[in-house]
């Protein structure tokens, strides 16, 4: 699955809790979900944060991708 | 351990003990080098593109070690990738991220104790991008049977011993790879009680357990839990990131983390572990590290393990007064390799 592009939905569902949704073993991930969860930036601010993090690490994270589309 | 001029000639890159001669050689023929020792050895090579930190305690392949001042445990950076060094103080921690290479590394180490340690310890998660570029790295610490010991960090450039500065080497790959941070802790959440912190920091007064709000060192004591061998377990979106007890005094109600604690955490005291060899050993089985660039394991674990003389498996490395995996870490190995 590709990852789907910036102005998708899908990053402000993820922005407003969807993220913690995530299945991930991944170190960056999970220390990443526990960041925004804890963090007090708008949805939208989190929305971009969350499209350039999975656009830059996208290789490395393949099941996590295959999951955005159920969230 | 092979010899290090077999190490030098046949391709491996080196991450392994050598005489202080030998890694002096290395650094006067341009080596770019990742270093730890005692303070003695590293005052003792000459000036060249390296960055160091403080430690008599590693592991090897053979098991735990306390090295005298005639060895220095090297890490071959060149051959993971290209090269920069450079030093930041306590206020420009942000940029060790920050000017980190999109594919690579930051390796950083900071000196036990350091306002570096304190500042790094509480934000570094917060840092713009501190998910993008990571940094991996280690506390540097000091012998521990030396009374007034002190944590220092090198700058090879300069060849100077710094206490409150963090030495960073930049790794970028050449190959079109990602860096891949792992972490292996042997301990997970004893299954009771749920913790909860009202403010971040190192000496946390006040905690909820279960929503009853209670003194934290009294909690502590309450489950006998003052030998401080059992860490805090921190459930960070799924990863288990502790924060170990440093001291406690119940006279005065204070109790003490090597690591701060976070509101909005969930945290639970760790449930034992008898066998912190065989503990590793699993974990380790269950993944590769035979690709592993470098890697750091606290010592704790070496203590409380009582690793010293005993092979875990995993990549060598220093062990250290606290291990960096994006943030900074307690009672935990930390591996980096490439995917």
């Amino acid at each position: 699955m590709s990852l789907p592009a910036s102005n998708s939905p899908v990053w402000g569902r993820l922005a407003s809790g969807g993220l913690s949704r995530i299945q991930t073993s991944h170190l960056g991930t999970q220390m990443l979900i526990k960041r925004l969860e804890l963090s007090k930036d708008p949805p939208a601010t989190k929305a971009t944060e969350i499209y350039s993090y999975f656009q830059k690490w996208e290789r490395s994270l393949a099941n996590e991708v295959a999951q955005l589309a159920r969230l | 351990m092979k010899s290090p001029s077999s190490l030098v000639c046949d391709g491996t890159p080196v991450n392994g003990l050598m005489p202080v001669d030998t890694v002096a050689d290395m650094i006067r023929a341009g080596a770019r080098l990742s270093l730890a020792g005692r303070k003695a050895a590293l005052d003792a090579l000459p000036h060249g593109d390296w960055i160091g930190g403080t430690s008599p305690y590693f592991m090897t392949e053979s098991g735990g070690r306390v090295i005298s001042d005639k060895e220095v445990f090297v890490t071959d950076l060149a051959a993971i990738g290209d090269v920069s060094i450079g030093t930041y103080s306590a206020h420009e921690l942000a940029c060790i991220s920050g000017e980190a290479p999109d594919q690579g590394f930051a390796l950083a180490v900071i000196p036990a104790g350091s306002h570096c340690h304190t500042e790094f310890a509480q934000n570094a998660a917060a840092y713009p991008m501190a998910f993008m570029r990571p940094t991996i790295g280690w506390i540097a610490g000091y012998d521990l049977a030396e009374p007034g010991a002190q944590a220092f960090v090198y700058d090879g450039r300069a060849g100077k011993a710094l206490s409150d500065a963090v030495a960073v080497a930049h790794v970028t790959f050449t190959d079109d790879t990602d860096a891949l941070l792992e972490i292996v802790n042997i301990f997970g959440p004893d299954g009771g009680d749920v913790i909860h912190f009202e403010e971040a920091g190192f000496t946390p007064e006040w905690c909820q357990v279960n929503g009853q709000r209670k003194r934290f060192c009294d909690y502590v004591v309450e489950r006998g839990r003052e030998g401080g061998d059992l860490p805090l377990v921190g459930d960070f979106g799924g990863a288990k990131v502790n924060a170990s007890l440093k001291s406690i005094d119940t006279a005065k109600g204070l109790v003490e983390l090597y690591a701060p604690v976070f509101p909005g955490v969930d945290y639970a005291f760790a449930g034992p572990v008898g066998d912190y060899a065989q503990a590793f050993r699993r974990a380790l089985a269950t993944r590769a590290t035979d690709d592993a660039l470098w890697s750091c394991n606290c010592i704790l674990n070496f203590l409380f393990g009582k690793l010293e003389g005993v092979a875990i498996g995993g990549a060598a490395g220093p062990v250290t007064f606290g291990e960096i995996a994006y943030q900074l870490l307690n009672q935990t190995m930390v591996l980096v390799r490439k995917a």
